[in-house]
């Protein structure tokens, strides 16, 4: 008995050491892409020594700033990211309830078409909206960046699914206390969808956050460039300062991972729930 | 949905307000008191009615509008720097289908949707049993890392892993012992975006399997332990199958945005050594916003949208589950 006790306890700790030595190398570049950016560039590029720098200097991050103004691209980013996130997880919040908890003719038509559009490759969209962003007379301006991309077919999915969990009972009794569907919403629905709302906003923040073609396309002003097309440029101009590269794309990296670090728990909570199922 | 729901949603009927007032005798006023034009624009202006219309407007302009254009452009000589926009019938369709490049590119794009789809899945679920398993601690955090590359930002994880991939100062060569000069290989270049592609995507099929796994039906795995299936046998033949749906979601999310990939490329070789990293998706990109043949980019475009929505409908065909999605 108290053998097979062991050995069970044994096997998992095996495979738990195992597990962590796998979770050590999927992170292993993060790692030593943090390292690197705190070291000069000639402890980087030395052959010989340890796989990791030694991290003895901030240096890099001052440089980066002073030749390319990075903190001003890490602003705009965030500030993009942000607004569209927000929006984002509004009015799929608001066309997950829609398609969720209310009737209508064509609805289901509706949704298909909606969900379809996950679909169309953004090669396809991107030469006409360019063009219409063009007539508008919208380049250079953040407009361009953030009315074209208000929806999104990913979001109203998730919170329909999410959505539909809710019991109808209480948005009865809800309206037969006299409350509109305007405050249902708010006070019951979004309340309710907390999972759902720190999923998408994770993603939808990366998603922007990373968006590199539309950027480039509409933005030309250096002062308000963002970070990922900002990021690319630096590498173009001052390619082999491996050191700056490294700071430049820690700054990058780093914000989304503490994002992701202290919403994990509702996050994938949302991810599993929304999808497949 | 209840019936309820629908038909408060779509009349206004007098019953719950007869209700309201009823259970709220202490002298709240029930809200709409004066039938009318008030109550007619309430109808009109509602909620749902607001959400659908606004849907369809933007729908229109933001996506059904750049569709039909991009249908239409591909029919065109277009070239925005010269100004043309001139009918041509098929000849940019011509074009690319006797372009080498075309089919070269859509050769890489294959080998790389098939190579990263399989890993992801094969990976994914592996880990995910794994990480099921009753006698594994941590499992939170382990989750979390395996996660990690997934929510991180493709542009700066492609530098990252192009410095990786550095002959000189890189870690796979030093940590390998291998000397291959990966990005400027052509016959390495591209199973080394596919590696990293790989990397960054397989925690996210682990975490929807895991969620898969999670709501598995117990007694299925019991009935099957008393009639003594060992453990390949349940996972081959119950683990697997009552996992479908999920694996389906898991293939054709992944082949979609792969069929769509360009930013490692783009970040790691532009599309060289020579072409051999070309991708449909970074032709198009080429194409289009590095040589402004607009109306062969949206030929290309064109294509890429029908193979998509064909593979899509095949994978539900064979699948035989419609519902996978929904």
């Amino acid at each position: 008995m108290n053998r097979a006790k062991t050995r069970v306890t044994v096997a998992g700790v095996i495979l738990t050491v195992l597990l962590f030595i796998a979770a050590l190398i999927t992170i292993v570049p993060f790692i030593w892409m943090l390292l690197s950016s705190f070291a000069p560039n000639s402890e980087i590029v030395k052959v010989t020594g340890g796989l990791f720098p030694a991290p003895t200097t901030v240096d890099n991050y001052v440089a980066i700033q002073e030749r390319f103004d990075f903190l001003r691209l890490f602003g705009n980013s965030l500030f993009i990211a942000i607004v569209k996130t927000v929006i984002i997880i509004y009015t799929s919040a608001v066309l997950g309830f829609v398609f969720a908890k209310m009737r209508f003719r064509g609805r289901n038509l509706l949704f298909g078409l909606v969900m379809s559009t996950m679909m169309v490759p953004w090669a396809v969209t991107i030469i006409p909206q360019y063009e219409m962003m063009t007539r508008f007379g919208w380049l250079d301006s953040y407009a361009s960046l953030i009315v074209p991309g208000m929806l999104s077919a990913f979001g109203v999915f998730l919170f329909r699914q999410s959505i539909t969990g809710i019991p109808d009972e209480l948005i009865e009794a809800a309206k037969l206390d006299g409350a509109s569907d305007f405050r249902i919403f708010h006070r019951i629905i979004l309340p309710m969808s907390r999972n759902t709302i720190a999923a998408l906003a994770i993603f939808t923040f990366l998603w922007n956050w990373e968006d590199y073609l539309w950027p480039f396309l509409m933005i030309s002003d250096e002062k308000k460039q963002l970070l990922a097309v900002g990021l690319k440029q630096f590498n173009g101009q001052y390619g082999t300062d491996y050191g700056g590269l490294f700071a430049a794309t820690s700054l990058a990296i780093v914000p989304v991972i503490i994002i992701y670090v202290i919403f994990q728990k509702q996050f994938i909570a949302g991810i599993a729930s929304g999808s497949g199922k | 949905m209840s019936n309820a729901t629908m038909s408060a949603q779509w009349e206004a009927a007098p019953e719950p307000e007869a209700i309201a007032e009823s259970e709220h005798p202490k002298g709240r006023k029930p809200r709409r008191r004066n039938r009318g034009y008030a109550e007619v624009g309430a109808r009109i202006f509602s909620f749902r009615n607001i959400a659908v219309v606004l849907l369809v407007a933007y729908f229109a302009v933001f996506l059904a509008y750049p569709i039909i254009k991009a249908f239409a452009g591909s029919l065109h000589d277009w070239n925005p720097l010269v100004g043309t926009y001139e009918w041509v019938g098929f000849d940019n369709f011509r074009q690319i289908l006797t372009d080498r490049l075309f089919w070269d590119s859509m050769w890489h794009t294959a080998v790389f949707c098939t190579v990263a789809t399989v890993f992801r899945v094969v990976l994914g679920l592996g880990f995910a049993l794994l990480l099921s398993s009753r006698l594994v601690r941590f499992k939170d955090t382990l989750r979390g890392l395996f996660y990690m590359p997934t929510i991180t930002p493709l542009v700066a994880v492609s530098f990252v892993w192009m410095w990786m991939f550095d002959p000189q100062f890189g870690m796979i060569d030093r940590v390998t012992g291998l000397d291959i000069n990966w990005l400027h290989d052509p016959k390495w270049a591209l199973p080394a975006i596919i590696l990293m592609t790989i990397w960054k995507d397989f925690g996210y099929a682990t975490v929807l399997y895991l969620a898969g796994i999670m709501n598995l039906p117990s007694d299925v795995y019991e009935a099957a332990a008393i009639d003594g299936a060992n453990g390949v046998q349940t996972f081959f033949h119950i683990t697997v199958p009552l996992l479908k749906s999920t694996t389906l979601f898991i293939v054709i999310t992944s082949l979609i945005s792969y069929l769509q990939a360009y930013v490692q490329m783009l970040v790691m070789t532009d599309g060289g050594p020579g072409t051999s990293t070309y991708t449909i998706s970074y032709l198009i990109f080429d194409q289009a916003f590095q040589k402004y043949n607009f109306g062969v980019a949206s030929a290309m475009s064109v294509v890429l949208f029908l193979f998509t929505g064909v593979l899509t409908i095949i994978m539900f065909k064979v699948s035989g589950d419609t519902e996978g999605l929904s």
